[in-house]
């Protein structure tokens, strides 16, 4: 080898280093490619909107789509929609993420002899469906859920078309008592609508009508519109009939916690009531001699005994309902659907006939063409039986999860061993599709056609606003291709078009397009017809149900409200977000009462072994105030061993069950007319020995009387009217007086109750603006929408339970829930979360928690590096590129609503396609930076530009943060607080008497403005 | 501060005189002579825990601060805890060299050196944990004024901003001072070493010989910096103590927190010094010149700090009381009776009631009792730190968000790491400086000389 000299060596050392230097800095090139012939429509940038309908329940909300650059990137309500009236609740907004859901099929799949699936080509799957099911003749049979009624007839064509047996469409929750009841108390056909928006006392017996029954969203802005404070007797009253201080019990003015299975004894108990008050007091009530011999066995003395509610209180509510302009008795949830649940329904109904309900807030109009072809639980019972007896060759499962939702000792999963071949068309992997043999996945909703009809007059329309991300069919397309490959006789008794043409000519008699953009046809409610009692009511039998099984607790087996039957479990923001109650997150808890858990030796946390007639789960106790000694509460929903986030693959244990499914130790049980009973089983509890963490966000609700969640008594805000009117000063008028002693001394509460100062100042003076909010407590009811749609918002990430164990969720807003004012309480060692509930006590605060945007902020000063700091409008800017992350902010935040990025979730959370749904208005935050509430900047800035493309200001109500948006009840406002007129200025003036600032003894000068709730009694409708 | 003893200035206590000159230099350098199988073994242990932090930082930069054991809403945990524990160790060193060098206490001569090393030492380990516990480390220059283009500036009303210049100019001045005082010592090593050690004393010896000017020169430079550095012991621990006291979070924010952050460095500081010199001292034999009376004045040290410190205690759990601030008093009771009532109680038992056994003066030179007892106060004021930051954090305003944070793996070997550096930097000084200052000592002995055995000032 030649010698190197000096220079050459120097030359060659350059030339590597440069060359290494080079090569290691580059990242790879990632090109913004524009589009070649750009879309009519899209302007890269702007966001498109489409309306749609949502398809998580079968409420039928309607949606307005947000999508960006062809990608749906935000759901909200679509505001002319009647259901929901542009609001969506939790899992509303959570839909979205299945369309980028990781675990998706990838396109159609056979299950292999080692029990794989091996992808196929569509025209193999549909030969092999359509060999399957000439094979099968009438052994095929079609199993799903309920579906919109274009995509219903093509099922019904496909059945007739290839000879298949029949068709059952299966939803868990069914509503088989009510439409029963109606047949029985009026003989009519009908599912009967409740209506709140005019009521002026409620009473509930049990339907937990705020959280899972029926339309949660309309329930919920009726129930809110009902109860506005300034109307005269301040508002709708509400009695919660239940075991459990669920959420709707928490907004319940009154809870009696009645002997579950006997409500409708205490409803017949309420009902004789009111007849003898209306006897008294010569009020004319139809049909009284027939009630008052129906009811004759109904006195108060005998139903408190059954029920253990007193009696004085059931002549009490007699009278209450009696005199309501607009009473309404709701029937029974699925929570407290027995084996009686048909008569508890007719009972309620009967209430509602007696005090005058009918055609006022109930409406009972026969169903006609709308009415749902939801099989009763009886019917789904014999197919399991057919199925067991192997006379089912071919089953073909959509839209439905039946292994997981049918109950355990119905036999539903060794019977879907006996059928010959099994189609399913998920479009993930659930319980049900890994067992079936071929896999035709259809589209999400975000990629399908479609039309639902949830109620008479009401039609919406399912638009596509995404190109299928997968290899995946729409199950109308699949039906349609499969009977072409059956031959051309099968062929032509079938639509020749694809699905989409069906939908279309189903729709031929409105103007299509314009259907679309509306996103329906939402024509005139048909008035409620009159109905009388039928003469079958004399017939039907009061008695209590009977509860299969030993043990001393009766199960209650709770819908979720977030997670439902079970079927939004895959969704990660509604595993991650705090159930509304127990504020439990990814997991499964058992509720019993102090005493019972006292009884049972059992601490928070401690594992508990829950045995039925129908089998055993175990799962960790959370002990509370708000249950009855002898009941046992868990939560529907979770019990997934399928799933990326339902189970535990994102836990990184694939094939694990991420909690208990409840309802596989549910008897199938019925109730007198075949409608699935739930409130079936006894349980024998015993603790294990096991203790389990509890993946909880909030462990105390004892507000220890500081300023947050305040509450306020209807009287007291009736005398600080008074009080204000009698200084002369109104209620402390506008801006920049000193509302403090304006209604000083107002209530007589023992809680400080002022706005000592004007948040409008904390923006430069310059500025036109300063954002706030006026949060009304009292409308708020806790849904926990707003959490969903802020995080989809801001590609706020999902952080797992293991995470959510160390309190490192990312939610930027939250909603805390205390009971009562608390008070200083001084325990000792390593307390254990707790509760201050009690049974009947219904003073529950919902209180939304988000970046309070202050105006002397103390997270601004401490940052070494400005990342944080004042804009002239007066918000708390927050500069991700700018944090080190020493997190002195968060420490000195008196809210807590800082949140830090521990890890890189970007890089470990977020996993494809899911990185789709990300909001490209909105940074996503990487490792070691600060985070929170922005008011949604991105939005205020787009109306910003809007608004100076025209030359003009910001209009009210043209920029509204997510959690704004999509409140069902409008309790949150945004809106620009140096503008008197705003909608938030208005609202913090009008509810001056209860508005109040966080611990606004800190000086911290929020620019949220809470009012306070109401608290209301419920002696009689006048307040 | 302690009243001089009687016939000499080394006291009653010293069993023989100052050795002469050639045996001093002879004896304080025979510890910087050989290495034992023993000192290779504590280097080793010390060099492994050193790495073994190391190693668990550089997964935390690639990971997150995840894993660490942060629970919202205390975002500040051990880490902290951790910095303001050594920065409160590196008071003695500066208290001892600069304060009593003004208050010409003559008997601070013998452990002035060993303190001055630990402080620089401490310093360096605290400084530390401002990188291991910020969230992005790359980018935490941000955090120094420079001037750039695109305008961005530093918060000054930001206590952590106050921080960084508050460690940085005390590491500065407690290096400067150690190396100045080092310099006469270098100079009698360099006259007697071989090798690469010659010529790294004859660098770092700046030419000393020892002549008047230079006598002159270093005796005006430690005085001036003694001045400059007299005001840094009390606003180091000051500005420490106002990361926490300029928040709003109950039990940080009191008035108190300067004075009691103060005396706790100093005592803590005090504590570690005797936790050092007494196995120095036992080891390389120096019972000679780091004599029971040291001893003796260190303990009374301790015994007023540490009543400051109790009283500190007391006066912040009576404001919590007097104050009717709900969420203050309930801070205080949960941190004595709370989920961490362990720490509370380990750092009252081990802060203010052992030290008050130094009433005792067969306990105040009973050498084992002082090292169980320093180590003791090491823990208890490492344990005070928890309290204040995790303890104050976990109970605050909102009861819907308390917390509470348990500490993960990851940062108790950070921590154990912590200990690891320091040792390892100790160590290695231990056997290229004298870790008793040489000329010093001599200048008592002249001293000694010049004035008899009444050695009054």
């Amino acid at each position: 080898m030649a010698e190197i000299d000096r220079r050459n060596f120097l030359k060659l050392v350059g030339v590597s280093a440069g060359a290494a230097a080079a090569s290691g800095c580059n990242d790879p090139v990632q090109k913004l490619i524009p589009y070649v012939v750009q879309p009519e429509e899209i302007t890269p940038g702007i966001a498109v909107i489409y309306a749609s309908t949502c398809q998580e329940c079968p409420a039928g909300c309607g949606l307005h789509v947000r999508t960006r650059e062809g990608r749906p990137i935000k759901l909200e309500g679509n505001p002319d929609h009647p259901v929901n009236r542009g609001a969506l609740c939790a899992r509303g907004q959570a839909s979205i993420g299945r369309t980028y859901l990781p675990d998706r099929y990838p396109g159609p799949m056979k299950r292999q002899a080692d029990g794989g699936l091996a992808p196929i080509t569509w025209e193999e799957a549909h030969a092999l469906m359509a060999e399957k099911a000439a094979a099968a003749g009438d052994g095929a049979h079609v199993l799903g859920g309920s579906v919109g009624p274009t995509l219903s007839g093509v099922i019904d064509q496909w059945i007739a078309a290839v000879g298949a047996g029949g068709r059952t469409v299966y939803e868990p929750f069914d509503f088989t008592a009510l439409k029963e009841a109606s047949r029985t108390v009026f003989g009519v056909a009908s599912r009967p609508r409740f209506d709140l928006s005019q009521a002026d006392f409620v009473i509930d017996f049990g339907s937990d009508f705020l959280e899972s029954w029926t339309s949660p969203v309309e329930h919920g802005w009726q129930f809110a519109d009902a109860r506005r404070v300034d109307q005269e007797g301040g508002g709708t009253r509400l009695v919660y009939v239940g075991p459990r201080l669920t959420l709707t019990a928490g907004n319940a003015d009154e809870w009696l916690p009645a002997k579950p299975g006997t409500e409708g004894v205490l409803a017949l108990g309420i009902a004789r009531a009111a007849l003898d008050e209306a006897r008294g007091n010569g009020a004319d009530v139809p049909d009284a001699a027939r009630l008052r011999g129906i009811l004759s066995g109904f006195g108060a003395n005998s139903v408190s005994t059954i029920t253990e509610v007193p009696a004085a209180t059931i002549r009490k509510l007699g009278k209450a309902l009696l005199a309501a302009d607009q009473p309404v008795a709701l029937p029974p949830g699925v929570a407290l659907t027995s084996r009686r649940a048909t008569a508890t329904t007719s009972a309620v109904l009967i209430l509602n006939a007696v005090v005058g309900a009918i055609g006022k807030t109930v409406f009972v109009v026969p169903d006609g063409d709308a009415a749902d072809q939801v099989a009763s639980f009886r019917e789904m019972t014999q197919l399991v039986k057919r199925m067991k007896a192997g006379s089912i060759s071919l089953l073909l499962i959509h839209d439905s999860n039946p292994v997981y939702s049918m109950p355990g000792d119905s036999g539903f999963a060794a019977a879907l061993e006996k059928v010959g071949f099994v189609i399913s068309t998920a479009s993930g992997p659930d319980e049900t599709s890994e067992r079936a043999d071929l896999i035709l996945p259809d589209h999400t909703p975000m990629e399908s056609w479609g039309d639902h009809a949830p109620r008479p007059g009401v039609r919406s329309l399912i638009q596509p606003t995404i190109r299928p991300l997968f290899d995946t069919r729409a199950f109308g397309d699949t039906l349609i291709e499969s009977a072409k490959a059956m031959g051309e006789a099968t062929a032509a008794q079938l639509p020749s078009g694809s699905f989409r043409t069906v939908l279309e000519e189903a729709w031929s008699d409105t103007d299509f397009r314009a259907a679309l953009a509306a996103g329906g046809v939402y024509g005139e409610e048909a008035a409620a017809g009159t109905v009388t009692l039928a003469t079958g009511v004399s017939s039907l039998h009061f008695k209590e149900p009977r509860f299969e099984g030993d043990g001393s607790f009766v199960l209650l087996p709770v819908p979720s409200p977030l997670l439902a039957d079970g079927r939004s479990a895959n969704l990660p923001w509604l595993q991650e977000t705090p159930d509304p109650v127990m504020k439990v997150t990814w997991q499964s808890w058992a509720e019993i009462s102090h005493a019972s858990a006292e009884a049972l030796g059992a601490e928070y946390g401690d594992v508990l072994a829950v045995r039925t007639s129908a089998g055993v789960v175990e799962l960790p106790v959370v002990p509370r105030g708000g249950i009855r000694d002898d009941v046992i509460a868990i939560s529907i929903g979770q019990g997934h061993n399928v799933g990326f986030y339902a189970s535990r693959v994102e836990d990184g244990n694939p094939g694990g069950t991420r909690g208990v499914n409840v309802i596989s130790i549910l008897p199938a049980l019925t109730d007198e007319s075949g409608g699935r009973a739930w409130l079936v089983a006894r349980a024998a509890v015993r603790p294990t020995g096991a203790h389990r963490r509890i993946p909880k966000t909030q462990e105390f609700d004892n507000k220890r009387g500081r300023q947050l969640g305040e509450s306020v008594s209807l009287l007291a805000l009736a005398e600080a009217a008074k009080a204000a009117e009698s200084h002369g000063g109104g209620n402390g008028g506008g801006h920049g007086e000193s509302p403090g002693d304006a209604h000083g001394g107002g209530h007589g509460e023992s809680h400080e109750m002022r706005r000592p100062f004007d948040p409008a100042d904390d923006s430069t003076e310059e500025s036109e603006y300063r954002w706030g909010m006026a949060i009304d407590l009292d409308r708020c009811n806790g849904c926990s929408a707003c959490i969903v749609a802020c995080s989809i918002e801001n590609n706020v990430q999902t952080v797992g339970e293991e995470m959510v164990l160390l309190d490192r969720q990312m939610q930027w807003l939250r909603i805390e829930r205390f009971i009562g004012d608390g008070y200083q309480e001084l325990v000792t060692g390593r307390n254990l979360p707790t509760d201050h509930e009690e049974l009947g006590n219904t003073d529950v605060r919902h209180s939304p928690m988000l970046c309070q945007q202050c105006g002397a902020a103390p997270c601004e000063p401490v940052c070494p590096v400005f990342a944080t700091y004042h804009n002239p409008e007066g918000l708390n800017g927050m500069i991700y590129n700018r944090c080190i992350g020493t997190r002195y902010c968060s420490n000195n935040c008196p809210y807590k609503v800082r949140r830090y990025n521990w890890y890189d979730l970007a890089i470990e959370n977020i996993h494809e396609p899911m990185h789709l749904l990300l909001n490209p208005d909105v940074t996503v935050r990487g490792q070691g930076v600060m985070e929170k509430c922005t008011f949604c900047v991105q939005r205020i800035e787009n109306g910003r530009q809007l608004a100076k493309d025209e030359k003009r200001p910001i209009a009210d109500g043209e920029v509204t943060p997510a959690c704004a948006q999509t409140c069902p009840t409008q309790a949150i406002t945004f809106g620009n607080l140096k503008d008197e007129k705003s909608a938030a200025s208005k609202q913090a003036d009008a509810g001056e008497a209860r508005a109040y600032h966080a611990l606004h003894v800190l000086n911290t000068r929020p620019a949220i403005t809470y009012l306070a709730k109401v608290r209301r009694d419920t002696e009689g409708t006048e307040g | 501060m302690t009243p001089p003893p009687t016939n000499t200035v080394a006291g009653m206590i010293r069993p023989v005189p100052m050795p002469p000159d050639s045996q001093t230099n002879r004896d304080l350098l025979a510890v910087m002579k050989g290495t034992s199988p023993g000192y290779w073994f504590l280097l080793g242990l010390a060099l492994f825990f050193m790495h073994l932090a190391g190693g668990i930082w550089i997964w935390q930069v690639y990971k997150g601060l995840g894993i660490a054991g942060y629970a919202h809403p205390v975002f500040w945990g051990v880490y902290v805890v951790t910095f303001v524990f050594w920065v409160g160790i590196a008071h003695a060193g500066t208290l001892i060299s600069a304060i009593l060098f003004l208050f010409r206490a003559k008997w601070r001569n013998a452990i002035n050196r060993g303190a001055e090393a630990m402080t620089v030492f401490a310093v360096l380990t605290a400084a530390q944990f401002l990188g291991i516990h910020v969230g992005r480390i790359w980018k935490s220059y941000f955090i120094l004024p420079y001037p750039n283009q695109r305008g961005l500036w530093v918060n000054f009303k930001s206590p952590l901003l106050w921080d960084t210049f508050a460690i940085s100019t005390y590491a500065t001045i407690s290096i400067l001072f150690l190396y100045v005082g080092l310099i006469p010592d270098i100079a009698i090593a360099r006259d007697r070493a071989t090798g690469w050690k010659k010529v790294l004393y004859t660098v770092l010896a700046l030419g000393w010989v020892g002549n008047s000017s230079q006598w002159k020169a270093h005796n005006r430079s430690v005085l001036h910096l003694s001045g400059l550095a007299t005001p840094l012991v009390l606003s180091v621990h000051s500005v420490v103590s106002w990361d926490f006291a300029m928040a709003l979070v109950p039990g940080w924010h009191t008035t108190i927190f300067a004075p009691y952050f103060v005396a706790g460095a100093i005592f803590s500081g005090f504590a570690m010094v005797l936790t050092l010199m007494i196995p120095v001292r036992r080891i390389f034999g120096l019972e000679a010149y780091i004599t029971d009376y040291h001893f003796e004045n260190m303990s009374r040290f301790i015994l007023l700090t540490s009543i400051i410190c109790g009283y500190a205690y007391a006066a912040e759990y009576f404001m919590s009381w007097y104050s009717g601030v709900e969420a203050e008093q309930t801070a205080f009771w949960l941190r004595a009776f709370g989920p961490y009532w362990i720490s509370t109680w380990v750092m009252i038992i081990f802060n203010t009631v052992l030290p008050q056994l130094l009433w005792f003066k067969k306990l105040r030179v009973n050498v084992p009792f002082l090292f169980v007892l320093s180590v003791c106060i090491n823990i208890g004021m490492w344990f005070e730190r928890y309290v204040i930051i995790v303890g104050a954090l976990s109970r605050e305003y909102n009861p819907a968000v308390w917390g509470e944070f348990i500490p993960s793996w990851p940062e108790m070997g950070i921590l154990a790491g912590s200990f690891g550096f320091f040792c390892t930097f100790f160590l290695i000084f231990l056997k290229l400086f004298p870790i008793v200052a040489i000329a010093e000592m001599k200048e008592i002995a002249i001293h000694e000389k010049a004035h008899g055995a009444q050695g009054s000032h």
